[in-house]
C-alpha cells in the first residue's frame, strides 16, 4: 500500500522565491490498483510521483510504502528501494539514445553485478511481454515514439517490481499507440502489480479497469 | 569470497566514451603526447644520470696538468717518480691522450694511449690491453668511432695525418666497450707509442699523471701536497670533475623542467576542464540512473572505469612510444637539448635504464588525478536528488 500523509513540497527556485507544488496532500493507494493522477501542467502530479518513487524528499509529511516510511531513506537506501520496488515510466522516456534498446532495458539490473543467464531470462521476459523482441539490438535513438515507450516500459519492468509509475506517458505519443499503452496497463494490473499513472489525456478518464482517479489543482487534492 | 568483475558496469562505460567520441578521442591523444613527451624527458635525463654516475665512479682521483699561460701543455714523465713518493699514493699513470679531428665527419675522437706492462687506471682499458697486439700499430674504437669510420669506408685501417703532415696507418683491431657509453663512444685506444707518434709527444713527456690514493679521505691532503710540489701544476680531484660535470647536467635539466612544467600546465588545462563541471546531457544522465536504481557508488565506478581507460590507455601507449622513441631512436631532437654539441662530438647512444621509480612518478603524475577529475563532477550531481537533477 502507498500512502501519503500530509505532503507539503516546495521547490525553492531562488532565494526570494519558492513554489509551493504540493499543499497538504494526504492519499492511499491500495496495492493492485490503478489510479490515475489527473490535472494540469504544473499542478503537482510528477511530484507525487517522485516523492513515491523516492526521487526527492518531501518538505514536511510522510510518504510510507508497504509499511516502509521511504521519505526518511537517506540517499542509498532510498535507490535501493527504487530499483527492488518501482519502476519508472518517465514523460520523455529518459532513454540513452546511443544505447541499444537490450542495453537500455538491461541498466536497472547493472548495479546488481548480475549473471549473464539471468539478464537474459528477464530480458526476453520483458522484450516478449511489450512486443519489442525484433527491436532488441537497434540504437533507441533510430526508434519511433511507440516502440521508445515499450523499451522505457520494460526497462521499468525488468526488476518486476510491484510499483509501475508511469509520468505524462502518452504525451508524445498518437491516439492508436495511446490506446495500446492503455492495453499495457490492463496486462500491467492483471500480473498484480499497483499502477499510478500521471496524465491529462482523456483517454485515461472513465476506464473501466482504473480503481480511482484523483483531481490535482495547484498542489491540492480536488476530489 | 572475491565479488565477481561487474562487466555490464564496463561495457556501459566504454559506451559511455564512446557516446562522446571525438571529445574522449581528442583528450586521449592529448594525454598521451603529454605522457610521452614526459616520458621521453624523464628516459632521457635517466639515461644520462646512469653514465654520468658511472663516469663520475669511473674517474681518476686526482688528474695533474702542466698550465703555462693559462693552457694545458705535456707534463715531464719523471714528476711522476717525485709523486710516487707521497705518503698515500699508490700509483702514479702517465697518460698519453688527446684529440684527433676528423673533418670527413667534422667530429673529434679522443685518443688513448696504454702500455702492455702498465698498471691500467681503468677497466675497460685493463680489457683493451690483454686483448691488444702490441706488436702492430693497432686500435680499438669506440661505438660511435666505430659508426663514424665505417660511414666513411674504413673498416680496416686509418691513416691519421700526424703535425708533421706525414702519415700514420693504424689497423682496426676491433671494438671495445668501455665502462660508460659517454666516455667510450667517442674513444679510441692504441699503443702508447702510436699516440706519441699521431700527436707529437716527446717520451719523457705525458698529456698528464693520474694518480692513484689508497684512502679516498686522503685525497685532498695529496692533492695538496702535489700542488706545494709542483706549484705551476693544476690538481684536479675526482670531485672537481664530479662538480664540473654536474654543473652541466644541471643546465640541461633547466631545459628539462621547462619541458616539464609546461607538460604539467597543459595537463592542468585539462584537469581544470574536466572540473569545471558536467554538461546538462552528462548531469540528465546521471538523474536518469539514480532514478532506475544506480547508486551513488555505482555512478562512480562507472566513471572511474572511464577515466582508467582514458588515462591508463595513455600512460602506456605514451610509455611505449616513448622507450621506442628514446632508445630505439635514440630521441632525435630531444637528445641534442640534453648531449649538446654535437657537431664537434660523434653521436652518443642512450643507455637503456629500466627504472621503475621513473615510471611510477609518471603513473602517478598523470593516472590517479586524470580519474579524480572524472569522479569529483559526477559525485556533485550524483549527490543531488535525481529528480532535481532531471528537473
Amino acid at each position: 500500500m502507498i500512502e501519503l500523509k500530509n505532503i507539503t513540497k516546495k521547490y525553492e527556485v531562488n532565494k526570494n522565491n519558492t513554489v509551493i507544488a504540493l499543499n497538504e496532500v494526504s492519499l492511499k493507494i491500495n496495492s493492485g490498483e490503478v489510479v490515475v493522477l489527473k490535472g494540469a501542467s504544473g499542478s503537482g502530479k510528477s511530484t507525487i510521483l517522485s516523492l513515491i518513487a523516492a526521487l526527492s524528499k518531501p518538505t514536511s509529511g510522510e510518504v510510507i510504502v508497504d509499511n516502509r516510511r521511504i521519505s526518511k531513506l537517506m540517499d542509498n537506501f532510498a535507490t535501493d528501494f527504487r530499483r527492488d520496488n518501482i519502476g519508472f515510466v518517465f514523460q520523455k522516456y529518459n532513454l540513452i539514445p546511443s544505447l541499444s534498446v537490450a542495453q537500455n532495458i538491461i541498466l536497472p539490473l547493472v548495479p546488481t553485478n548480475p549473471d549473464e543467464k539471468d539478464v537474459e531470462t528477464k530480458l526476453n521476459e520483458v522484450l516478449e511481454m511489450f512486443h519489442i523482441k525484433d527491436k532488441k539490438d537497434i540504437l533507441v535513438k533510430n526508434l519511433s515514439g511507440g516502440e521508445q515507450q515499450r523499451a522505457a516500459i520494460a526497462r521499468a519492468n525488468i526488476n518486476n517490481p510491484d510499483i509501475i509509475l508511469a509520468d505524462e506517458p502518452t504525451a508524445n505519443l498518437d491516439e492508436k499507440l495511446s490506446l495500446h499503452f492503455i492495453e499495457i496497463v490492463k496486462e500491467l494490473k492483471e500480473q498484480g502489480k499497483t499502477v499510478v499513472i500521471a496524465t491529462h489525456d482523456p483517454l485515461f478518464f472513465n476506464l473501466d479497469f482504473v480503481d480511482l482517479e484523483i483531481e490535482i489543482f495547484q498542489g491540492s487534492i480536488v476530489i | 569470497m572475491l565479488s565477481r568483475f561487474n562487466i555490464y558496469l564496463l561495457e556501459y562505460a566504454i559506451n559511455s566514451l564512446l557516446r562522446q567520441k571525438f571529445k574522449n578521442i581528442f583528450i586521449t591523444v592529448i594525454l598521451t603526447i603529454l605522457i610521452f613527451l614526459l616520458s621521453s624527458v624523464f628516459f632521457i635525463s635517466s639515461s644520462l644520470r646512469y653514465e654520468l654516475q658511472s663516469t663520475v665512479e669511473a674517474l681518476p682521483e686526482i688528474v695533474v696538468q702542466n698550465i703555462k699561460a693559462g693552457r694545458h701543455y705535456d707534463i715531464d714523465t719523471q714528476r711522476a717518480d717525485s709523486i710516487l713518493e707521497i705518503t698515500g699514493v699508490n700509483d702514479v699513470v702517465a697518460r698519453v691522450w688527446g684529440y684527433y679531428y676528423f673533418a670527413n665527419a667534422g667530429v673529434n675522437f679522443t685518443i688513448v694511449g696504454i702500455d702492455e706492462y702498465e698498471q691500467q687506471y681503468k677497466n675497460s682499458l685493463s680489457e683493451v690491453s690483454k686483448k691488444m697486439d702490441f706488436s702492430l700499430p693497432s686500435m680499438y674504437l669506440g661505438n660511435g668511432v666505430k659508426n663514424v669510420m665505417k660511414k666513411n669506408y674504413y673498416k680496416e685501417y686509418f691513416n691519421f695525418i700526424k703535425p708533421d703532415g706525414r702519415l700514420k696507418k693504424v689497423m682496426i683491431a676491433g671494438v671495445f666497450d668501455g665502462d660508460t657509453q659517454l666516455e667510450s663512444n667517442d674513444m679510441i685506444v692504441m699503443n702508447k707509442q702510436d699516440v706519441r707518434e699521431i700527436f707529437d709527444i716527446d717520451d719523457n713527456k705525458a698529456t698528464d699523471l693520474v694518480v692513484k690514493i689508497a684512502n679516498v679521505d686522503e685525497i685532498p691532503t695529496v692533492a695538496a701536497k702535489i700542488k706545494q710540489l709542483f706549484p705551476d701544476t693544476r690538481v684536479i680531484t675526482k670531485n672537481d670533475l664530479k662538480i664540473s660535470y654536474q654543473n652541466i647536467f644541471d643546465y640541461k635539466s633547466g631545459v628539462y623542467l621547462a619541458l616539464f612544467i609546461i607538460s604539467l600546465f597543459t595537463f592542468f588545462i585539462i584537469i581544470y576542464d574536466k572540473l569545471s563541471g558536467l554538461s546538462s546531457e552528462e548531469k540528465k544522465e546521471i538523474g536518469i540512473l539514480k532514478a532506475i536504481g544506480w547508486r551513488i557508488e555505482d555512478d562512480l565506478k562507472e566513471k572511474f572505469y572511464e577515466g582508467f581507460i582514458v588515462s591508463v590507455f595513455s600512460y602506456l601507449v605514451g610509455i611505449t612510444l616513448a622507450y621506442v622513441f628514446v632508445y630505439l631512436f635514440q630521441a632525435p631532437l630531444l637528445q641534442n637539448i640534453f648531449t649538446g654539441y654535437s657537431a664537434l662530438k660523434t653521436s652518443f647512444e642512450l643507455t637503456f635504464v629500466y627504472d621503475t621509480q621513473t615510471l611510477a612518478t609518471i603513473f602517478f603524475l598523470s593516472v590517479p588525478i586524470y580519474i579524480a577529475a572524472t569522479i569529483i563532477p559526477s559525485w556533485r550531481s550524483a549527490t543531488l536528488e535525481a529528480d532535481e537533477v532531471m528537473r
